[in-house]
């Protein structure tokens, strides 16, 4: 659910997508305009989303590298991506540099440093199939895969992380559902 | 002999090991000494019935060699569904460990390892290197002309002291920079 302020938009902005087949949904949430604060609310903390689509990597490696960044702040991340030898870390690097700078010009950030990485996803692109030629005129059939990388950063430092949970914990969630336990068709 | 390539998996295995057992066969039959058997040996075995008579004859052959030897295959028996594929994958030994030795350099600011060199700073004194390399090649002007003093490299403005007094000198045309400490 998204509401559109009253403000106009200009004709021209929506019929210049000719050159872009399909602007994707995760682009277009970036353009999503909340109305106006009221006095007593407390400040909605700025969100930006950016993605890069059709990087030439594997999803399945470019996932682990989410799972890193995940719930981190900006600095965290992009000192832990600086040295991660996989290719992904640099695509992802170039991309959260890319999201700082679009947060601290378009999205009315204060300080670029506090911002943090509330959603990091990977996505499978689109994939073509290529003859991959093997000895004695055998063939295989090869997918070349790509994926994106999509990316949410939230100002604000990161959360807490989760207290992960103990066996004690376990036991009174049990003990929990026993309790509430009802008979049914009795008094 | 025209070599057939049918796509699927278990022909090519039994052409394959069809083809194998001809061979020996063949090897077999030289080392006897008699004249080779390429004629009269592939007349008999006609190509017409050439896949499904040796194939029937090949599956009664190769039973039981293959109880004898131990050359039986692992295979797996069920698939692996994608829950048990995933803990496999998303274990936490697999994932990426958080690197905890990430500092930062005092030189430049950038970031470094603790035990690594700082990259920036590296890169820096690379190209000052390379730079001083190029004027020492113009000097000697060739290979194998290194000479047998120790050298020293004076930039804008600075004259020889008395310490370097047999040293071969090598100019740099600028200022000195902050890092590069003269003696």
């Amino acid at each position: 659910r998204w509401l559109v302020s009253s403000s106009l938009f200009p004709l021209s902005c929506i019929h210049t997508s000719a050159s872009l087949q399909k602007i994707g949904k995760w682009e277009k949430k970036n353009r999503i305009v909340y109305p106006p604060q009221l006095p007593g609310e407390p400040r909605r903390p700025a969100e930006i989303y950016h993605c890069r689509r059709d990087i030439k990597y594997s999803n399945e490696k470019m996932w682990y590298l989410a799972k890193l960044i995940k719930g981190m702040s900006i600095d965290q991340a992009l000192a832990q991506l600086e040295f991660n030898d996989k290719k992904g870390a640099k695509v992802i690097r170039e991309v959260l540099l890319e999201a700082q700078e679009m947060a601290v010009r378009n999205h009315n950030v204060e300080f670029k440093s506090n911002l943090h990485i509330a959603y990091s996803l990977s996505g499978r692109g689109r994939y073509v199939k290529r003859i991959r030629y093997h000895g004695k005129g055998m063939y295989g059939i090869m997918n070349i895969g790509r994926c994106h990388y999509f990316v949410k950063l939230v100002e604000g430092p990161p959360p807490p992380p989760e207290p992960p949970r103990t066996g004690f914990d376990q036991a009174k969630e049990y003990v929990q559902q026993l309790r509430s336990r009802t008979i049914a068709n009795t008094l | 002999l025209v070599m057939v390539f049918p796509p699927l998996p278990r022909l090519r295995g039994l052409l394959r090991c069809c083809w194998g057992r001809l061979e020996r066969s063949l090897l077999l039959g030289f080392s006897g000494g008699q004249s080779p058997p390429w004629g009269p040996a592939l007349a008999v075995q006609a190509p017409a019935f050439f896949p499904q008579a040796v194939s029937d004859t090949g599956e009664s052959n190769e039973a039981p060699s293959l109880l004898d030897s131990v050359l039986w295959m692992a295979a797996p028996k069920k698939r692996r569904t994608i829950e048990v594929n995933r803990c496999r994958r998303r274990n936490p030994n697999k994932l990426i460990k958080v690197k905890r030795n990430i500092d930062v350099c005092p030189e430049c600011g950038n970031l470094k390892q603790k035990h690594i060199l700082c990259g920036y700073c590296y890169t820096k004194v690379k190209a000052e290197t390379q730079l001083i390399r190029t004027e020492i090649r113009k000097k000697e002007g060739g290979p194998f002309n290194a000479p047998t003093v120790e050298s020293v490299v004076l930039y804008d403005g600075e004259k020889p002291t008395e310490k370097d007094e047999g040293k071969r000198i090598i100019e740099r045309a600028r200022k000195r920079p902050s890092w590069f400490v003269q003696n």
